[in-house]
């Protein structure tokens, strides 16, 4: 019996396990450091599984976890990742709908976000993900109102750092 | 116009799903990680700890002592007791081995608790052994002195004569084994202790969530 929630934790997390990788998308650079982060959330995750009580989705409670384990980190490691390495990562373009000038906007975006803080980054990957602001002040503890705010000055943000 | 880029940033970012896939078995492995770490290192110092006794007893050589002393013969015991102690610490180490692999190839929490709590007990063992040995070489090394050192041999008249002497010199020789016990009890706390709280600490963890 005790196997079981080990196991059903195991098979919830491989099917939501995208949440996580994107998280880690968002919050480190290069493979090792994306791997690094996917096991501590992994762990994180597991440790807060029991009072998981499956009132909410495990892909609600995970981004909830996942969001504040890369949050937690990323504070710990205070030498914040300015020296993004953003032209190696992926931009999952298909080659059929292949537009440089769109792939040159998205560049610029994903190095936008990277100089974001912790807590904007986490906003962004929310709003990125199609959250509502209700489901996105739920999960990172906020107002609704504030996440409003925040969000918005996170959009004059990206703006003062697309056009200097 | 901020609006249209992040309009397409979410269009990308919803679109890609490539990430490299992690297996059920990967997942198991990284619950387990910190309790295969920690009994890797316990593996790893068990080797080192051996090497050092063994670079120690190099420069210390026991052998020239046995020489001057009255039964050269002693020397084979000695030596026939180095190499019994190497046997077991060799299996302690072998034992070690398996443990670590033991682990870190568990798949059910359950199986990992009871592989720590092996390990545990090993470990306990290995160092209860080696604080055996301590006591028992250093009576043994007692032994020799007082019935073949030709330097010794004087006191011993001397104790004989004298219950007061004998008193004072079976004193001196509890209060050096309890010295040395205790330092060897130290080291072995400072190299295993701190690993072994750990491990304890990850058992508990898991016994929260095995509920």
């Amino acid at each position: 019996m005790s196997d079981s929630l080990e196991q059903s934790f195991v098979k919830q997390l491989k099917t939501n396990q995208n949440i996580i990788h994107k998280i880690c998308r968002l919050y480190t650079n290069g493979e090792d450091a994306h791997k690094d982060l996917f096991q501590e959330i992994t762990i994180q995750l597991w440790k807060a599984f029991p009072k998981f009580r499956g009132d909410s989705k495990f892909s609600t409670w995970a981004y909830r976890v996942a969001l504040n384990t890369a949050i937690t980190l990323y504070r710990k490691s205070s030498r914040a990742i300015k020296t993004v390495d953003y032209e190696n990562h992926q931009f999952f373009i298909g080659q059929e709908d292949y537009n440089y000038e769109e792939e040159e906007r998205l560049k610029l975006m994903y190095k936008a976000v990277y100089q974001l803080n912790d807590i904007e980054k986490a906003l962004v990957f929310m709003y990125l993900e199609d959250k509502d602001y209700a489901e996105i002040s739920e999960t990172l503890g906020i107002t609704e109102v504030n996440a409003r705010v925040k969000m918005n000055r996170i959009k004059g943000k990206l703006k003062k750092i697309l056009n200097p | 116009m901020i609006m249209e880029e992040l309009d397409l940033l979410k269009k990308d970012w919803q679109k890609n799903a490539a990430f490299e896939q992690v297996s059920e078995g990967e997942i198991y492995k990284m619950l387990h990680m910190k309790s295969s770490s920690i009994v890797k290192w316990i593996f790893i110092i068990s080797i080192l700890e051996i090497l050092l006794w063994t670079m120690i007893s190099v420069f210390f050589n026991t052998d020239d002592y046995l020489k001057n002393t009255k039964y050269e013969e002693l020397n084979v015991y000695f030596e026939g007791l180095t190499v019994l102690n190497y046997a077991v610490i060799l299996v302690f180490i072998y034992l070690f081995y398996k443990n670590y692999v033991s682990i870190s190839t568990t798949v059910s929490t359950k199986q990992l608790m009871k592989d720590i709590l092996k390990s545990r007990k090993t470990v306990q063992c290995y160092v209860w052994y080696n604080l055996g040995m301590v006591v028992l070489s250093l009576i043994i090394g007692f032994l020799i002195a007082f019935t073949s050192n030709p330097e010794v041999m004087v006191l011993r008249d001397k104790i004989a004569s004298d219950g007061k002497i004998m008193v004072i010199t079976i004193g001196i020789l509890i209060l050096t084994i309890a010295v040395f016990l205790s330092l060897f009890w130290l080291f072995y706390k400072l190299l295993y202790g701190i690993l072994l709280k750990r491990l304890y600490r990850n058992y508990n963890e898991l016994k929260k969530i095995d509920l």
